[in-house]
């Protein structure tokens, strides 16, 4: 389902992501997308103050958690619609 | 115990330059990159003679380290790279454990700790950047060196305020002299010029408004800079069995504190530490050709200086040279040491004495022979370098042709 939700997310993912070569979709690894941990704990937190939402206080959790681009988008959605 | 220690390679960047030669260039021209501060992180601030780095050099240092570095770890990485390329060093799975750094930093990532107080109480931010907090500690430069370079030995950091450097090699040189290393990249970074540092001294009143004006009448104070420098040292066997260049010995270290007052100076303090440096490197005062001096430019420093160099030399204090480089690249804090290395490396080298830059008016109390602004050749085989610092903690270093 591709809406506006998944495009702000994808857009903040894309500001901070040096992938290799490939474009970036909801498929990507989270790996695979160059980003320091620390640094994707600034995206999520960028993510739940525009949201009004609390993802994840533990980076080392929301990392096991979160696989790809996809599931980041999903965590947001279901904690956004409540 | 009795290791020699030698340098092999050699690296600054500071307002003076990007790297050691165009530093040393510059400090033979008498030339001072004292100037007007201008850029966003100074905001409303009215003390804005400084000395900046104009535009950091073009570098590879890869985006995800960068994002975690303040600019007191970038500046180091950079010194650190040119060093250690002068050395033609490379770290490899053989030697890697055998190779570490010591990063001399007096202040901290103050750039970092301001970009999240105003965010967060002047624009309503409700957290700190992700990386603040290992960006900022003092020891992130040395960890950073460490990192790029690949070295997995002894790394750390050291602190003394304004002997940073000098604390930070002195116990690089005691690394290699029990046998912790053979090799270690030792020096010093800082970049205060950032708003609340820089308010911060200029509270204290010890700023100048003008220039600096180091053992000259007319001086008005001291010079806030940012820079780093680093050298690589390592043990006379190690260096000679890999044919390196050796540049020149770190012959000794002598430290000491005042034990007195967080910002006033002594004589004693300074000149036991002259005194233990001489001792630590077997030389005797007469040898020394060349003295580095604190030399920030207050009223105070430059006149005990002088009196703890009296003290310390006798009459040799009035046949050796001295200067302070500081007239030329400012204060660069933890990094300061370290930049004034290259001024006595190279005199060394090249037989030349760096000048006092600015120096206007004799002052009676401070009559040493300070190279008043231009260079002067001479046959250089011993220098000393003064570093002091508040807290009284002070740390002088010898260096000897090789």
């Amino acid at each position: 389902m591709t809406n506006q939700l998944t495009a702000e997310i994808l857009a903040e993912i894309c500001k901070h992501a040096e992938p290799d070569g490939n474009p970036i979709t909801l498929e990507t690894k989270l790996t695979d997308l160059g980003i320091h941990p620390l640094e994707m704990a600034d995206i999520l937190f960028d993510l739940e103050t525009k949201y009004g939402i609390q993802i994840e206080t533990d980076i080392t959790e929301a990392w096991s958690d979160l696989q790809n681009v996809g599931s980041v988008v999903e965590a947001v959605r279901a904690l956004n619609e409540h | 115990m009795n290791k020699r220690v030698v340098i092999t390679g050699i690296g600054g960047i500071c307002g003076l330059g990007s790297c050691a030669a165009d530093i040393w260039a510059a400090m033979c021209d008498g030339r001072s990159a004292i100037g007007v501060l201008s850029g966003p992180s100074l905001h409303d601030i009215t003390a804005r003679t400084g000395c900046a780095i104009r535009n950091l050099p073009q570098h590879e240092i890869e985006r995800k380290q960068v994002l975690s570095m303040d600019r007191f770890s970038v500046l180091a990485v950079l010194a650190a790279r040119e060093a250690v390329q002068q050395a033609g060093l490379t770290a490899s799975d053989k030697n890697r454990y055998r190779l570490g750094a010591t990063v001399g930093v007096g202040v901290c990532g103050w750039e970092a700790i301001e970009q999240d107080y105003r965010a967060m109480l002047l624009h309503g931010r409700k957290r700190t950047g992700a990386f603040t907090a290992p960006k900022v500690m003092p020891g992130a430069a040395a960890g950073h060196v460490s990192m790029d370079l690949g070295l997995r030995g002894p790394v750390y950091g050291v602190t003394s305020a304004c002997s940073s450097s000098n604390h930070a090699i002195a116990s690089a040189v005691d690394q290699i002299r029990w046998g912790r290393a053979d090799v270690m990249v030792a020096g010093g970074a800082d970049a205060p010029l950032v708003w609340g540092v820089v308010k911060s001294w200029e509270a204290m009143r010890v700023l100048s408004p003008d220039t600096c004006r180091p053992f000259s009448a007319n001086r008005q104070g001291a010079v806030l800079g940012e820079g780093a420098g680093m050298i690589v040292l390592e043990s006379y066997d190690h260096a000679r069995a890999r044919g390196a260049e050796i540049l020149a010995e770190l012959a000794g270290a002598g430290l000491s504190a005042d034990a007195f007052d967080i910002a006033a100076q002594t004589i004693e303090g300074p000149e036991a530490a002259i005194r233990a440096c001489l001792a630590d490197a077997g030389l005797v005062p007469e040898e020394v050709d060349y003295l580095n001096a604190h030399g920030t430019g207050t009223k105070p420093n430059d006149q005990i200086e002088t009196a703890a160099i009296k003290r310390a030399f006798g009459d040799h204090a009035y046949r050796m040279s001295v200067s302070s480089t500081k007239s030329m690249h400012a204060h660069c804090l933890g990094a300061s040491g370290a930049l004034e290395l290259i001024a006595c490396v190279m005199a060394i080298r090249h037989g030349i004495v760096p000048p006092t830059a600015n120096y206007d008016e004799p002052d009676p109390d401070c009559d040493l022979d300070v190279t008043p602004n231009v260079a002067r050749e001479r046959k250089v085989k011993v220098t000393l370098s003064n570093s002091f610092a508040f807290a009284g903690t002070n740390a002088v270093l010898a260096i000897k042709a090789a």
